[in-house]
């Protein structure tokens, strides 16, 4: 498993801004400051002020928390419901598999993005229907890896002998799948790290997402955006916060990528 | 007793197997000779319950056979394990699998039969020889102390001399143990050392049943003659001449 | 069973389930649906008598499968029925909004095309060399930058700082440049890995050598042997890119207030006008679900042996 070093590193540092960015903020997310509203940057505040006088440093940090939290929690919910429904696929039969991916097939149909925008503006603004959104939309590719891999394990010698000592399907699942399965969900899931956040700040551009005055990086975008022409610098900080971050996870899932096939296929 | 009775097994479209009947004594082993082709393989699959036969039944002593009731040890012996796993955990998979205790005595009983160092066994697949691993699997399928074990080709990934190493542990270990053995093999001579009863299978069908001493003498089938000749012209039936 | 018989069962059942599945997304929407149709229509209070008017109209006092038929048993037939809103039928306001995003998506694929093409071609000359690793560093940088700050950012730079070009609206060609430059350099990011990646696959083909010394020169190789080799991977991408255009259209029409698809998308939603949610739903996925079909068959003509691989 050390492959997957990088992807520890990378993933444990933005897990870390998500977890101790709010300690380090020089300032309170939302204190209102009038006299100082759209300071530029230096001075006072070290990357200026928002319109409402809120420094917009801590506002990032604290935006960290939902941006990169809400996208590890959408990927791992995605990651878990995806791999199971693949290895139901995988392990339970021609029909089972042909329903389980024409279900995926359903969801396919459709550009991710635009259906989280449905499903989150449908279901009314807020930070659960954002989450429901994202996962609802954001599985099927755990489910096709995972298929893909199990239906070429299930005539592996080791596969066929624990089904012959009569181990049960969610222990043979247990066992001799999922761990053959880690090192390409890995892959995936940084695939899908990246996107979650890329679908978070969007979903919070439109305003179906995080709500105001939660300091969100899509959110806080929204609202520089009323002052490109004044103070051009606020709507550039958020934007290079998730830029840094989905550059860093797909450069990351790439590395992991290039480890993997160079190794011969998982057994 | 393992009795298959007029078993036809159709894939894609295909007769695999055409009214095969076999019948195996508890303790004996019976060695199902055939070419590459012949549906050895698809024999094995409908004896474990693999896969369902268009008609025909297998049964022991009268009863389908229960999933765990029958092991078999296969021709690739390091593919045969999850290569995640150790050795040990493996072969007592099928214990676990139906809740039964580890019973340390007779685990290393068996591996002493198989000539196993018991640590070996905390090794992981390609990390021990293949003669080993297969030496693994052998005791793998004995664990659970299963009446009916199915061998394979079990030797055919081994080098010569591992080989008669191999099938002469086995032999012993049966005589202790009592399991019936069925052996799927193009090995006439491993046949002819080991088997007391010998079917040849071909396309499909069975061309001839008998004991091995009736059949290495006096083979019925043209088919059989052919192969026993082969034999004795490559000197593969020495052990059983002496 | 993969025949094309097989193929069009799929599709039929992906269409099917998708009706389905967001009749019953929108049929557990929060709040009344009658009361906001109601609100929406008479943009006042309105009285108890109403709401139930409209609740028997609309059929939504009849339970799901009435609801669902009531609604899929027109659009069998091509009607995509009436704004719950307005009551005007959505078809002509739709087709308006298409006609608007037609030109974007197309300008943003021949951009993307534009950029893509020579980048990827230059870049696998010499594979490792500055331009190819330059090439790969864009093609990231453009696959995490998300299409609303991009945009954002042309604007600062062309409508705010330069003034060349309009930020907003639409109406003139100029109006076009700044979203079809946002969609084009997203294309172009995607485009430009893949052609990449394809196009060094085929370059390192061991066929090429043998044709080499067989006298094949270096311009028929590239034309009649590269080229249909890197063609396979890019017709897999033609789905893909026509997803990335659309969702980066709803963003793109967004940020520059284009009342396009996306904008129609995004106006319905927000004023719970769920009809018209639904035509954009189904038209998306009857347009994708007839790519795919499309791509895998056309598979089959490049490719016979996929028919026989499980898909």
């Amino acid at each position: 498993m050390r492959e997957l070093l990088p992807v520890l590193i990378v993933v444990g540092i933005l897990a870390a801004l998500a977890v101790f960015g709010p300690f380090i903020a020089p300032n309170p997310p939302n204190a209102i400051d009038i006299p100082n509203r759209l300071a530029p940057p230096g001075g006072e505040y070290l990357l200026g002020t928002d319109a409402m006088g809120r420094c917009i440093l801590s506002r990032l940090l604290h935006g960290a928390r939902w941006s990169l939290g809400l996208a590890f929690l959408v990927s791992t919910i995605g990651l878990i419901a995806g791999s199971v429904l693949g290895l139901v696929a995988a392990m339970g039969g021609r029909t089972v598999d042909w329903a389980v991916m024409r279900v995926t097939d359903i969801f396919l149909a459709f550009p991710d993005l635009v259906a989280a925008v449905v499903v989150a503006g449908v279901l009314g603004a807020g930070t659960s229907s954002l989450i429901f959104a994202l996962t609802v939309t954001g599985w099927m590719r755990y489910a096709r890896v995972a298929r893909g891999i199990g239906l070429g394990l299930a005539t592996r010698g080791h596969v066929v002998q624990a089904q012959l000592a009569g181990l049960s399907g969610p222990a043979i699942a247990r066992w001799h799948y999922v761990p053959a399965l880690v090192p390409s969900l890995t892959v995936v899931w940084t695939g899908m790290l990246a996107r979650a956040i890329l679908g978070i700040s969007a979903l919070g551009f439109l305003g179906f997402g995080v709500q105001p005055p939660t300091p969100e990086w899509g959110t806080m975008l929204l609202d520089a955006r009323v002052h490109i022409r004044s103070t051009p610098l606020q709507m550039i900080w958020p934007g290079m916060a998730v830029v840094f971050c989905v550059l860093a996870i797909n450069i990351t899932g790439d590395v992991l990528r290039d480890a993997l096939t160079d190794r011969d296929a998982p057994a | 007793m393992l009795t298959v009775e007029r078993l036809t097994v159709r894939r894609g479209g295909r007769e695999v197997l055409r009214d095969v009947s076999l019948s195996l004594a508890p303790g004996k082993t019976l060695a199902v000779l055939g070419e590459s082709g012949a549906g050895k393989s698809t024999l094995i699959a409908s004896v474990l319950g693999l896969i369902n036969p268009e008609h025909g039944m297998v049964s022991w002593d009268g009863r389908p056979i229960a999933r765990g009731a029958v092991a078999l040890v296969m021709q690739e012996p390091r593919a045969a394990f999850n290569s995640r796993l150790t050795l040990r955990r493996s072969v007592c998979e099928p214990l676990r699998a139906r809740g039964l205790p580890e019973d340390q005595d007779r685990f290393f009983r068996l591996c002493r039969g198989l000539e196993l160092e018991p640590d070996l066994l905390a090794r992981r697949p390609n990390q021990i020889s293949i003669g080993q691993a297969q030496r693994a699997g052998v005791l793998r399928a004995l664990i659970a102390a299963p009446p009916l074990i199915l061998f394979d080709e079990p030797l055919s990934a081994l080098d010569a001399a591992t080989q008669k190493h191999t099938a002469r542990l086995i032999s012993a270990i049966q005589r202790e143990e009592g399991f019936a053995a069925l052996i799927v093999t193009h090995d006439l001579g491993y046949a002819a050392a080991h088997a007391e009863n010998i079917a040849v299978l071909r396309e499909g069908r069975i061309e001839e049943a008998a004991d091995a001493d009736v059949f290495f003498r006096n083979p019925q089938s043209s088919y059989g003659q052919s192969l026993v000749n082969a034999a004795v012209a490559l000197g593969a039936l020495e052990h059983r001449a002496a | 069973m993969n025949g094309a018989a097989e193929l069009l069962l799929r599709s039929v059942v992906v269409l099917s389930g998708t009706a389905i599945l967001t009749f019953i997304l929108l049929w557990h929407a929060p709040g009344d649906p009658a009361l906001t149709i109601a609100v929406a229509r008479y943009d006042s209070v309105v009285s108890a008598d109403v709401v139930d008017r409209i609740r028997t109209e609309s059929g939504l006092d009849a339970g799901f499968w009435t609801a669902f038929s009531h609604w899929i048993t027109p659009l069998l037939s091509g009607d995509l029925g009436n704004s719950s809103v307005s009551g005007r039928p959505i078809w002509p306001e739709l087709r308006t909004a298409i006609l608007l995003t037609l030109p974007l998506a197309l300008m943003g694929l021949l951009i993307g095309l534009a950029l893509s093409i020579p980048l990827a071609i230059l870049a696998v000359r010499h594979p490792g060399g500055w331009i190819d690793r330059g090439a790969v560093a864009l093609a990231s940088l453009g696959a995490a930058m998300p299409a609303y700050w991009l945009a954002l950012l042309l604007i600062l730079a062309f409508a705010v700082k330069l003034l060349w070009f309009p930020a907003m609206g639409t109406g003139s060609a100029a109006h076009l440049v700044l979203p079809g430059l946002t969609l084009g350099l997203g294309v172009a990011a995607s485009l430009t890995r893949i052609l990449r990646s394809a196009l060094l696959e085929a370059k390192g083909a061991p066929f090429l050598p043998a044709l080499a010394r067989r006298g094949v020169g270096p311009r028929e190789r590239a034309f009649s042997h590269v080229a249909p080799h890197a063609a396979i991977p890019v017709l897999t991408v033609a789905g893909l890119e026509l997803a990335f255009l659309l969702e980066g259209a709803v963003m793109v029409e967004v940020i520059f207030a284009r009342p396009g698809l996306g904008g129609f998308l995004i106006h319905a939603i927000q004023a719970r006008d769920f009809p018209k949610v639904q035509a954009v739903v189904m038209l998306t996925a009857i347009l994708f679900v007839t790519v795919n079909l499309l791509t895998d068959l056309l598979y089959r003509l490049v490719d016979p042996r996929i028919g026989t691989r499980d898909a």
